[in-house]
């Protein structure tokens, strides 16, 4: 009596073929939107001291902001801050490559802009790096999502998203 | 080879001797009533929530009471009920189905009761409002901590009673199936024992000496990398009683056979090893750790479809069993015919429905791609209220319906209560958790106790429906909470005799009992070693680089 | 440092002397390098929390640093903060900018910037040590609060207003309005004239040490009445 095998009804061992490969299809999907379209989400791995940003380079207080890049694209620099995100306005335009490099100066906060995949987590000691281009114009809320404290609920910026000139 | 005839041992043994069974009935009901105080505590602290997030009840608005009200309710339902529930059913189960007694047995209760009382001082006095996650550099007041982690070291003494009970009988049964329910019994303790490292680590080593000032600061990309070991397969410490009880128990209570005991057991192992080295979709969207390791822990998370798909397979081919031995015809007639006034079978029905629902909630969380447009929204929140609200905790409840008359003695004081409790349970969630999720496809984010995002007045006018629904399923599930609660102690309290059938502890037996099962589906030397390197392939070089990486300590903040 | 009694009269004289000559108008402060020097490392902090109290009591004498915070912080006039009970990175902040130049532009500012100029790094934790040991302050006698414009500022100090982007005040500089890590200032106890000023310096420009602007952000959206309610509530807090 062989205890190496063990029965498997028919109908099962063909659902769990099925299972499988919907499993690798999904596999194959995201791996292809990966490679083809650059789908990642965003893992920018660079520390920061964050009780020094506003003496940083970058992320001094002066630098804050939008700016544009040679290429056409624009690079917008952020710092997350209980309660607030500032600049607490930028202005991007419409389907333009938009880099986003924020750091917080305390503690954990995530943002979001509903309705796009402007997201990231802004962890402290490491800057959050996330590109996406905006598809519409109009204002847009950036949302904290990450408890950050009590004043929480009331932390967020405003996108404005405008026409290309 | 004996030719003496071989008894399949796969759904448990012929006699339970008396103090093994006075132990582990002890032990499961007192485990269990803790469960279910919290359970029953922390729901009305839910609607709570729900109603003040909604901005319709003004008067109720209190910041600090709501963080300390998350951070509770979370706490209680996340990890107390679930943990004193799997100890209280993993006692009973390993005195029932091998007739072993505990080797630690109430330490570990006594010491993870204990703990949770410590931790609560603080948490309801608005100390340690740091939310279930508890992510530094927030901190809590230390008793938070120290609570905390003596309520896992108490489970890790039943994690040992259950490998010791599973290890002696296998000694003691040379070449048998250890019985399907305590085989999957002492996997889940194995592989809570192995993702449980992750939070103890962080607890030990980051979040307890900053707490207590020994420490001045931490790096909160190592503490929810650490976290994040332990965050997917924590669930699965909750799901798999939930998965034991529909394998294991329904089958039988529902008037048939279990489809198939090999792959249950097939089920179990693959949850166990896809469990833990696969927590980073939890960090999509952290910037402490690359999008490599991101992309290896995505095809490993997705893995675990294939043992739930199979354990959907299987429980409902163990329904169709069912249904048609009761007389159920034609493609969908099994249904109809299976018996819905019991409450075990009413329960795995309500559950596969919630997790068919929440599962495919749960594809969009996985993937890799589209997590962005969810993350930290409250399509997650409502997410894991379905599948953990929903699918894991009806499942507790049914498993209390059955076990209380066999511990008491006593019959269940109400069946047509429990039916009514039931579906009260499960459409209240199904009403509070839809619109949840819409939620957070409408941009709402997590973890805040108001809106008030008032520059863009619309968006959060859109909102008000989705809450009043979220108040109205918040409602119905507090009412079945109570409801359930009332039926135990009733129970408890009755002078009604159970039953034979009622009070005699019998699991499901399968179609083909096996007599013998293959060495990988019967001990876990093979599983240990696999858990071990896919680990190191995993998580070894995400936790080794914040050695090197240089990350500036981050100093500890209130909230 | 130790400082004869003459020494410090002929001392007090010039600064005051200043002060009356000085800029007598209040100007601008041009936005030059970052709003402050300071940054709460680990380092930072520890350096602030070893400040010798018994120091810090001799230089609050000595350099006259009473004679407009008070004895034991409580100022004697409304138009200077007490200082009983405040945050001890929050002052030592505050001392620190004065000497670095990033509090300048009034008369009172150039007044600190000259009193300060003696002091060392270690000086200002022993002072800032000092001042966090005592409760937070009574408003100084004869400085009232209305305690009906206090009820107006309940809903921005509890509620906030997210139509502004403003969080509660209260979700900073706590419920108690005591402050919070790592240098939100205490609010409670202050007298209304002092806080109604330093509000006005925060909108108008003036007053720029709050990193990435945060304060000054918030002051610009707040009315007149909004900020003398908010004034008479934290004054009001430590009231009997």
């Amino acid at each position: 009596m062989s205890s190496n095998s063990i029965h498997i009804d028919p109908l099962e061992k063909k659902w769990i073929w099925a299972v499988s490969a919907i499993v690798l299809l999904t596999w194959v999907v995201q791996l292809y939107y990966a490679i083809a379209d650059g789908i990642h989400p965003p893992s920018n791995v660079e520390v920061v001291d964050s009780a020094k940003l506003h003496l940083t380079e970058e992320f001094a207080e002066a630098n804050l902001g939008v700016k544009q890049e040679a290429d056409g694209s624009y690079t917008v620099t952020m710092v997350a801050a209980r309660y607030g995100f500032y600049p607490p306005l930028i202005e991007v335009p419409v389907n333009t490559p938009v880099k986003l490099r924020i750091a917080s100066f305390d503690v954990l906060h995530g943002l979001h802009v509903p309705g796009s995949n402007m997201a990231t987590m802004v962890v402290p000691g490491y800057v959050s790096e996330v590109t996406t281009a905006f598809t519409k114009t109009g204002d847009f809320p950036m949302i904290c999502n990450e408890f950050c404290g009590l004043g929480h609920d009331y932390m967020y910026s405003k996108v404005r998203v405008l026409a290309k000139q | 080879m004996s030719m003496t005839a071989q008894i399949s041992t796969a759904s448990g043994v012929s006699h339970v001797d008396a103090k093994v069974k006075a132990s582990g009935d002890s032990l499961g009901i007192w485990a269990m009533r803790v469960a279910f105080i919290a359970l029953v505590v922390g729901l009305p602290m839910g609607l709570f929530q729900a109603a003040e997030r909604s901005g319709l009840f003004p008067w109720m608005e209190n910041t600090a009471v709501y963080f300390a009200s998350t951070t509770t309710h979370g706490v209680l339902l996340a990890f107390v009920l679930t943990t004193f529930f799997a100890m209280g059913f993993g006692y009973h189960t390993m005195a029932h189905s091998i007739n072993k007694k505990a080797f630690f047995g109430w330490i570990g209760f006594w010491i993870s009761l204990v703990g949770t009382l410590i931790a609560a001082v603080p948490m309801l006095t608005g100390a340690a409002s740091v939310l279930y996650t508890f992510y530094p550099p927030e901190m809590a007041h230390p008793a938070f901590y120290v609570g905390a982690t003596l309520l896992v070291v108490g489970s890790w003494f039943w994690v040992a009673d259950m490998l010791i009970g599973f290890t002696q009988w296998k000694r003691e049964n040379p070449g048998k199936p250890v019985p399907l329910v305590m085989f999957a019994t002492a996997i889940n303790a194995l592989m809570w024992g192995w993702t449980s490292l992750g939070v103890a680590s962080e607890v030990l080593f980051q979040l307890l000496p900053v707490s207590l000032g020994l420490m001045e600061t931490l790096d909160p990309g190592l503490a929810r990398t650490l976290f994040s070991w332990t965050l997917h397969a924590i669930v699965y410490f909750w799901l798999i009683p939930a998965y034991i009880v529909m394998y294991t128990i329904m089958p039988k209570a529902a008037g048939g056979r279990l489809f198939s005991d090999e792959m249950a057991r097939v089920s179990f192992v693959m949850l166990f090893i896809f469990s833990v080295p696969i927590g980073f979709h939890h960090l999509y969207l952290d910037p402490m750790q690359a999008a490599g390791w991101k992309l290896l822990h995505m095809f490993g998370t997705f893995m675990v479809a294939i043992p739930t798909f199979i354990t959907g397979f299987t429980v409902i081919a163990s329904m169709e069993i069912a249904g048609r031995l009761r007389g159920g015809k034609g493609l969908f007639g099994w249904i109809v015919a299976l018996d819905w006034k019991n409450p075990v079978v009413l329960a795995a029905i309500l559950s596969l429905l919630m997790l068919t629902a929440g599962g495919w909630g749960g594809v969009i969380n996985a993937s890799y791609s589209m997590d962005v447009m969810v993350h930290n929204t409250q399509w997650v929140t409502g997410h894991f209220h379905l599948i953990f609200g929903g699918t894991t905790v009806i499942m507790y409840l049914a498993g209390a319906y059955w076990l209380w008359p066999k511990i008491t003695g006593h019959a269940l004081y109400s069946q047509a209560l429990a039916v009514w409790q039931l579906w009260l349970y499960a459409v209240g969630m199904v009403i509070l958790t839809g619109p949840w999720h819409a939620l957070g496809l409408a941009g709402q984010p997590r973890r805040v106790s108001s809106t008030p995002y008032d520059q863009f007045p619309e968006m959060v006018a859109s909102w008000s429906t989705y809450e009043l629904l979220m108040i109205i399923g918040g409602s119905m599930i507090v009412v079945s909470g109570f409801m359930f609660i009332f039926n135990l102690c009733k129970t408890a309290s009755s002078k009604v005799v159970a039953t034979e059938a009622e009070a005699k502890v019998e699991y499901a037996q399968a179609i083909h009992p096996p007599i013998r099962v293959p060495h990988l589906l019967n001990s876990f030397t093979f599983w240990n070693w696999a858990m071990f390197a896919y680990m190191i392939i995993s998580y070894g070089y995400p936790i080794l680089q914040f050695a090197f990486i240089g990350t500036p300590g981050v100093i500890p903040w209130g909230y | 440092m130790k400082l004869s009694l003459t020494k410090s009269l002929l001392a007090s004289a010039l600064i005051f002397s200043l002060g009356i000559t000085a800029n007598a108008h209040e100007t601008k402060t041009a936005a030059v390098g970052p709003s402050t020097n300071v940054a709460w490392t680990a380092e930072m902090m520890r350096f602030v929390a070893k400040g010798d109290l018994g120091n810090g009591a001799r230089l609050n004498a000595e350099a006259f640093c009473a004679s407009c915070h008070g004895h034991a912080g409580i100022a004697p006039s409304p138009n200077w903060p007490s200082t009983a009970g405040q945050r001890a990175e929050y002052t030592f902040k505050m001392l620190k900018d004065y000497k670095e130049g990033k509090r300048t532009g009034t008369a009172h500012n150039q007044l600190m910037q000259l009193a300060v100029m003696p002091l060392s790094d270690q000086d200002m934790a022993d002072l800032a040590k000092y001042y966090a040991s005592f409760p937070l302050p009574s408003l100084p006698v004869g400085v009232t609060h209305d305690a009906a414009k206090a009820k107006d500022a309940s809903k921005m100090i509890v509620r906030g207003d997210g139509s502004r982007f403003i969080a509660p005040c209260q979700s900073c500089h706590g419920s108690k309005g005591e402050g919070a890590i790592t240098d939100t200032p205490a609010l409670a106890g202050m007298p209304p004239e002092y806080f109604i000023k330093t509000m006005q310096e925060y909108r108008d420009g003036i007053r720029t040490n709050d990193v990435f602007s945060r304060m000054r952000l918030i002051a610009k959206e707040l009315s007149d009445a909004e900020i003398e309610a908010m004034a008479h509530y934290y004054a009001g807090m430590t009231a009997k």
